[in-house]
């Protein structure tokens, strides 16, 4: 009698066990993505999920990570943002204290970002963000062990980086092009935080490459009618219009200054050759085009057309800044390394393989954080020719930041 | 109809207990809202709830404007920012704490407010609107050129913890608390405006604006004066503001949030005490509670909107209560009706 009382409490705890979703969930680790799946934002933001969720997947199906002996599977938590900041940190504040996530992911909006920090650094979880405007945060102090940034880490080059490789592309593109060395650049830039901190950078690395750049000229975001801004530029004379910033705003801004002949070749910042094929633009100069941080349409990185193969076959759309889901895909997979080598999900152990790993990802075989948490490898940039053909390149980013 | 005024356009009553009666739902409101950390609610509820109370405050703010006044301001969002960017700077330059930030701010947004309001209110009605819209827009577009003082368009962090005798409101519980506290704060001054002399200047002055003046209001300095007191509300939830969420950049302070507390005021009644409280905590939560995505929320503010304009031009709790009132005096009718109607009805009485 007492061996069947024994056997049945001890069904019964077995089952009350498998129903307990703690015995489920203690093999899996959740990583949580906020982005702005809504809203004005949206065309970047719902790149940042399904570059995540691809990581995830691929991870999952090749057996899960392996850290201290056991075996754990990955779980995404994407928290939709709406491009409010209000609901990014009620969405932030939900996935650090309830869901109790070991990483974020997000946002790709830069002011959401430092707000979302004030909540993942302080409770201890890393936090990965792809916006090079982290600079202006990230310095030696802050990230150092109790700094208030130490497990914060940006997963887009050091501007100065970006800058560079992107200005000596579209002039390595476009001469040939064009038949003689261009001289004289302007730039058209959406006046917001993005814009104003990548156009100072864009400027010092035309200057480098020895442009002339007479005036950058800023343009509210939103703008829908640039033939003032353009009107501007024209007067001046360029040899090249960079639009620099964003994608959306230049597949607007194009058309027009094609119709007003406003410079003899145009740089499209941002914008894919893929796009560009889609809605079969054309233009009778060249036109040169950047993707961060390796295109999708036309690719000259061996490893992009299985990655885009897979990232548009999971369901994402095919959109001007698709390519921006390499700033998180392949940092999941880089964050899945940094556990198995630390053995354990301790922050600091976390924080410490991070910094010691050489990951091989889609974007570059050697994929390293500086001592400031921040990445480096190269920007693609193709330039389509008056007749439709187009070429693209690797380029690799300055070793240091041109002396202003 | 307002607080403070009476049916039948009799003269407003000058007595505390009839007035105190429209602030007790909302202290009751308030108490219970207070109570809800009781029930252990997540983290993200009570970030949106925080952010609703700090609108919430702003609000009551516009309702003295708006409500009292009859002035609608499409810029308040900028004199938030006032606040805002206020604490950060002192913080950040002067290591000056949470505290002091609070007058210091709340004077400045009514600065601020004096500054715009002086040319705006020379001109009226759309003209107004039109101008605090301005203002909003410029003061954006400062914040976003204002190089390193100002952060530019990457905006400024806000520097040192918030503390309440020596406890540490970073605590998303206490922070809670703490603007549930500052939005009875809020409701109780915009009560006492409302129900003071003070008041029903101004809404003299909605009312009739030549009327008022024929009686010796100063028409100007008054509603100059309803501006400033909204920028003092203002300038209080930007400083909540910047310290909740650590981080502010020009973008929050400009047009699309002004339009969202004009907004807000509008839906929830600008009128009521009661109203700033409700059109607060529906708009931050109702593409929360029906999961809608922007767009569909604008939507649904835009239709709301159309609605309490066309059906409830009291706002949405006053078309409630109304429909309440309706609906108990016309219970109270048919009773009377059928008590009256027995007792006259000869057949029964023979019986």
């Amino acid at each position: 009698m007492k061996t069947v009382l024994k056997m049945g409490a001890s069904a019964a705890f077995c089952l009350g066990a498998l129903a307990h979703p703690a015995c489920a969930e203690d093999n899996i680790v959740k990583i949580g993505v906020v982005a702005a799946e809504s809203g004005s934002f949206v065309s970047a933001g719902h790149t940042l999920p399904a570059g995540v969720g691809l990581a995830v997947k691929q991870i999952n199906d090749a057996g899960g990570i392996k850290v201290g002996g056991k075996t754990y599977k990955l779980e995404m938590v994407k928290r939709d943002d709406r491009t409010d900041i209000a609901t990014a940190i009620a969405a932030t504040q939900e996935l650090v204290r309830d869901v109790k996530v070991q990483a974020i992911f997000g946002s790709e909006t830069h002011d959401f970002t430092l707000a979302m920090a004030k909540i993942t650094q302080p409770a201890k979880v890393i936090h990965f963000a792809g916006n090079s405007t982290l600079a202006k945060i990230l310095t030696p102090d802050s990230v150092k062990p109790g700094g208030e940034d130490h497990y914060l880490f940006q997963s887009e080059p050091q501007e100065f980086q970006r800058s560079g490789s992107t200005a000596r592309g579209v002039l390595t593109l476009l001469e040939p092009l064009l038949g003689y060395k261009p001289k004289k650049s302007v730039m058209i830039v959406g006046n917001d935080a993005t814009g104003q901190f990548l156009s100072s950078y864009y400027f010092k690395a035309l200057k480098a490459e020895g442009q002339d750049v007479p005036d950058i000229i800023f343009y509210p975001p939103d703008t829908t009618d640039f033939s003032p801004f353009l009107t501007r530029a024209k007067s001046l004379n360029p040899d090249i219009i960079h639009f620099w910033y964003n994608g959306d705003s230049t597949l607007t801004a194009l058309p027009q200054a094609l119709e007003l002949g406003a410079a003899k070749s145009y740089f499209l910042f941002g914008v894919d050759p893929g796009i560009w094929k889609e809605k079969a633009l054309t233009a009778d100069v060249p036109v040169a085009m950047s993707c961060v941080p390796v295109c999708w349409g036309e690719s000259s990185n061996p490893k992009a057309k299985a990655y885009f193969d897979a990232y548009f076959a999971a369901g994402a759309p095919h959109g001007v800044t698709s390519s921006v889901s390499l700033l998180y895909h392949d940092y999941v997979h880089f964050l899945a390394e940094a556990w198995e080598k630390a053995g354990s999900f301790d922050p600091d152990k976390t924080v410490e393989a991070l910094l010691s790993i050489h990951h091989q990802g889609v974007v570059s075989d050697d994929l390293t954080f500086n001592p400031t948490h921040q990445v480096t490898h190269a920007t693609e940039v193709c330039a389509a020719a008056p007749g439709g053909d187009i070429s693209c390149s690797m380029q690799q980013p300055p070793a240091e930041a041109p002396k202003s | 109809m307002s607080e403070g005024s009476t049916p039948q356009g009799k003269h407003p009553t000058h007595s505390v207990a009839p007035a105190l009666r429209s602030l007790v739902p909302v202290l009751v409101v308030l108490t219970l809202i207070a109570l809800v950390p009781l029930l252990s609610p997540s983290n993200r509820f009570l970030s949106l709830a925080i952010s609703a109370g700090i609108n919430v405050i702003a609000l009551y703010g516009l309702s003295v404007l708006f409500g009292q006044t009859g002035i609608l301001s499409m810029g308040h969002a900028a004199l938030v920012g006032v606040g805002a960017y206020t604490a950060a700077i002192l913080a950040r330059d002067f290591g000056v704490g949470f505290w002091l930030a609070l007058p210091v701010a709340a004077l400045t947004s009514a600065v601020f407010a004096m500054i715009v309001g002086i040319p705006s209110l020379r001109v009226g009605g759309h003209h107004f609107v039109i101008m605090t819209f301005a203002f909003g827009q410029l003061l954006a577009i400062v914040l976003t050129n204002g190089g390193d003082y100002t952060g530019a368009a990457t905006g400024l962090d806000m520097v040192g913890p918030v503390n309440l005798f020596g406890a540490d409101m970073g605590d998303l519980t206490r922070y809670y608390l703490m603007v549930v506290a500052f939005v009875a704060v809020a409701a109780v001054a915009s009560w006492a405006i409302i129900n003071s002399s003070y008041g029903r200047t101004l809404r003299a002055i909605r009312e009739n604006e030549k009327l008022a003046a024929s009686l010796g209001i100063n028409v100007g300095r008054h509603k100059i004066g309803a501006f400033v007191v909204s920028g003092v509300f203002a300038g209080i939830s930007g400083v909540l503001l910047a310290n909740f969420l650590g981080h502010i950049s020009p973008t929050q302070f400009a047009s699309f949030p002004s339009i969202y507390l004009a907004l807000m005021v509008m839906i929830g009644g600008a009128r009521l005490i009661t109203g700033p409280l409700a059109g607060g905590i529906l708009v931050a939560f109702l593409p929360e509670v029906l999961n809608l995505d922007p767009v569909q929320s604008r939507i649904v503010y835009g239709v709301c909107l159309i609605a309490v304009i066309l059906l409830l031009p009291d706002g949405l709790i006053a078309g409630i209560a109304a429909f309440v009132r309706k609906v108990f005096t016309a219970k109270s009718k048919e009773r009377q009706r059928q008590e009256n109607g027995v007792v006259s009805n000869p057949s029964e009485a023979r019986r």
